[in-house]
């Protein structure tokens, strides 16, 4: 339906936010979505420089994992809003081929906050995005301490 | 009825606060202050990174490029006289208001920022040698920071960093003690854009010269809260720029004692600032026009001058007094909530407070706030070093000035009780 293969994730994501007609509620779902995230699937060790996104306001640490010639993407976020987006983003684009990574575009990124950002943390999400692009291209990323 | 009243008058409506003007009759005269963000009315904290503009500024620049907006300096027609009486006045309205000798004194920049690097480029590069000392505090803004790192990569400066307090306080024997025989420059912020902590740059600047040291203090926090009389300072160079004062982006000023500014080469090369050009030889024009290469911000200096005209006419003192009794309130209110932490606590601060809240991120604070329409700024606050120095990331900022309220105060601490509900 995106020119992509199922991205489940990815539409449940969009879904819930399509059901939210209050922008201040969505707010409040990504707040939700970056507290329910946790810290499991992020450990300290992977908290080191070479895995930081730069850029950012609060420090994001982005890591792909490379099997079957398809990228799965973990991340953190000391902020929990920004926890939120990185955990949409993450969740919603791993499992994409490197071709696939390549053809997701702005729009896909809208969709996952639908207004409920301002225009300097919608255009952090399309950084997010040029960044997953670009740790797709170099395939297996993560470093550990 | 005038906007000034008597001391004992009050704010406004239920407000038991002292001012010397109404506020709501000020807050009346800025028509952005009346809109609404995400359908809730907009309180401006962010005062400190721009500052809003009253509608006789917006009218000004709107009547100059109606009816008379031309180049300035060269046209042989009216509407460039008219353009070039108004630039030329704006320059003698901003002299006085910082009580210049001579408008001469006054070269028109395109900010603070700039009016720091002509410094730097000009004087520093001048007068300058390896070895020489320049001497900043650990509050300073990037702007005051990064100019004499790049002279000190290129003519091998040392630059000497003053220290400051936990509270955030700035002590003169501290600083004395970082001056030397080869202490050529003391380059220092007036006010902390980010712990409001006030400077003693009187009594600094007098040790500084008893040192045989020029001062160069970047004003960008400090005039729009204070005022500055730079003869009483006996400042030599004093950096400001006009959007911090309610003015246009856009503009910035530079003033310096007219013995500096004539030993100082010119800045950039271009037209207005030449005597003579041939291609073997150009001179060049005395100060302040020598610094002023090209097209000036025209309009936005006129703008300027008629932002100093609106605070002249509320009075400095009064908007210090408005401003010190809105912040002696917040501090009150803010208190109250558990888990808050102001940084820079020194009790005669400027009207800027800079906070965090225990286990909350600065950034998603802000974001809640913003979120209820309350506008600060979070980060470093183009202060890397002095967060570094506070053991801190960031912060969130929240700057008032002379339109600000007690309901301004009130949504604040009602948008941090929200934040820490929503984020905990």
């Amino acid at each position: 339906m995106n020119g992509l293969p199922d991205l489940k994730k990815y539409d449940e994501f969009v879904g819930n936010l399509e059901l939210i007609d209050d922008e201040d509620m969505r707010f409040e779902y990504i707040i939700d979505v970056g507290k329910k995230a946790g810290d499991i699937d992020f450990p300290e060790v992977m908290k080191v420089d070479a895995n930081l996104m730069h850029g950012c306001m609060s420090k994001v640490w982005i890591v792909d994992r490379f099997e079957d010639d398809r990228h799965y993407f973990s991340g953190f976020s000391d902020a929990i809003i920004v926890k939120g987006l990185v955990t949409m983003m993450t969740e919603s684009f791993s499992g994409l081929t490197s071709d696939e990574l390549s053809s997701l575009n702005e729009r896909h990124v809208q969709k996952l906050n639908l207004g409920a950002l301002t225009t300097q943390r919608q255009v952090g999400m399309l950084a997010m995005l040029a960044h997953l692009k670009k740790l797709g291209r170099r395939r297996n990323t993560a470093v550990v301490d | 009825m005038s906007k000034l009243q008597s001391m004992t008058e009050l704010v406004g409506p239920g407000d038991k606060s002292v001012s010397a003007f109404d506020v709501e009759q000020v807050r009346a005269d800025f028509p952005i202050l009346s809109r609404e963000v995400y359908g809730k009315p907009l309180i401006f904290l962010d005062s400190g990174a721009s500052a809003q503009k009253p509608r006789v500024v917006i009218d000004c620049i709107r009547e100059a490029y109606e009816s008379y907006y031309s180049n300035v300096h060269r046209g042989a027609h009216h509407l460039s006289q008219r353009a070039t009486d108004a630039y030329e006045e704006a320059r003698v309205i901003i002299a006085r208001f910082m009580n210049a000798p001579s408008e001469n004194n006054i070269v028109i920049t395109s900010s603070v920022t700039e009016s720091i690097n002509l410094v730097a480029a000009t004087w520093g590069r001048k007068f300058l040698e390896e070895g020489d000392e320049v001497v900043v505090s650990e509050m300073e803004h990037h702007a005051n920071i990064v100019p004499w790192q790049m002279l000190r990569e290129e003519k091998g400066i040392v630059l000497k960093v003053a220290p400051i307090c936990d509270d955030g306080s700035f002590h003169l024997e501290d600083f004395e003690a970082c001056l030397s025989s080869r202490t050529k420059l003391v380059a220092i912020t007036e006010v902390s854009n980010v712990l409001g902590t006030r400077v003693p740059i009187k009594k600094l600047i007098k040790i500084a010269h008893d040192h045989g040291a020029k001062v160069l203090v970047d004003g960008a926090q400090g005039i729009v809260h204070q005022g500055v009389d730079v003869q009483d300072l006996d400042v030599d160079l004093y950096g400001w720029t006009g959007h911090k004062l309610y003015g246009p982006s856009g503009v910035g000023i530079l003033y310096g004692k007219a013995d500096i500014l004539d030993s100082m080469p010119p800045y950039q090369g271009g037209g207005d600032m030449i005597a003579k050009v041939t291609f073997e030889k150009t001179t060049y024009q005395d100060p302040p026009y020598r610094f002023e290469a090209g097209t000036p911000p025209i309009v936005q200096a006129i703008g300027l001058a008629a932002a100093v005209k609106y605070v002249e006419e509320l009075g400095m003192g009064n908007i210090a007094a408005h401003e010190h009794g809105i912040l002696a309130y917040a501090h009150q209110q803010l208190a109250d909530i558990e888990g808050y932490h102001e940084v820079g606590t020194v009790p005669d601060k400027a009207a800027i407070i800079s906070f965090l809240v225990d286990g909350l991120h600065p950034f998603d604070v802000a974001a809640v706030l913003d979120r209820q329409g309350v506008a600060t700024r979070v980060g470093q606050h183009c202060a890397e070093p002095l967060m570094d120095r506070m053991g801190i990331e960031g912060t969130v900022r929240a700057s008032f000035g002379l339109y600000n309220n007690r309901t301004d105060v009130d949504a604040l601490v009602a948008a941090i009780r929200k934040a820490k509900e929503m984020l905990s």
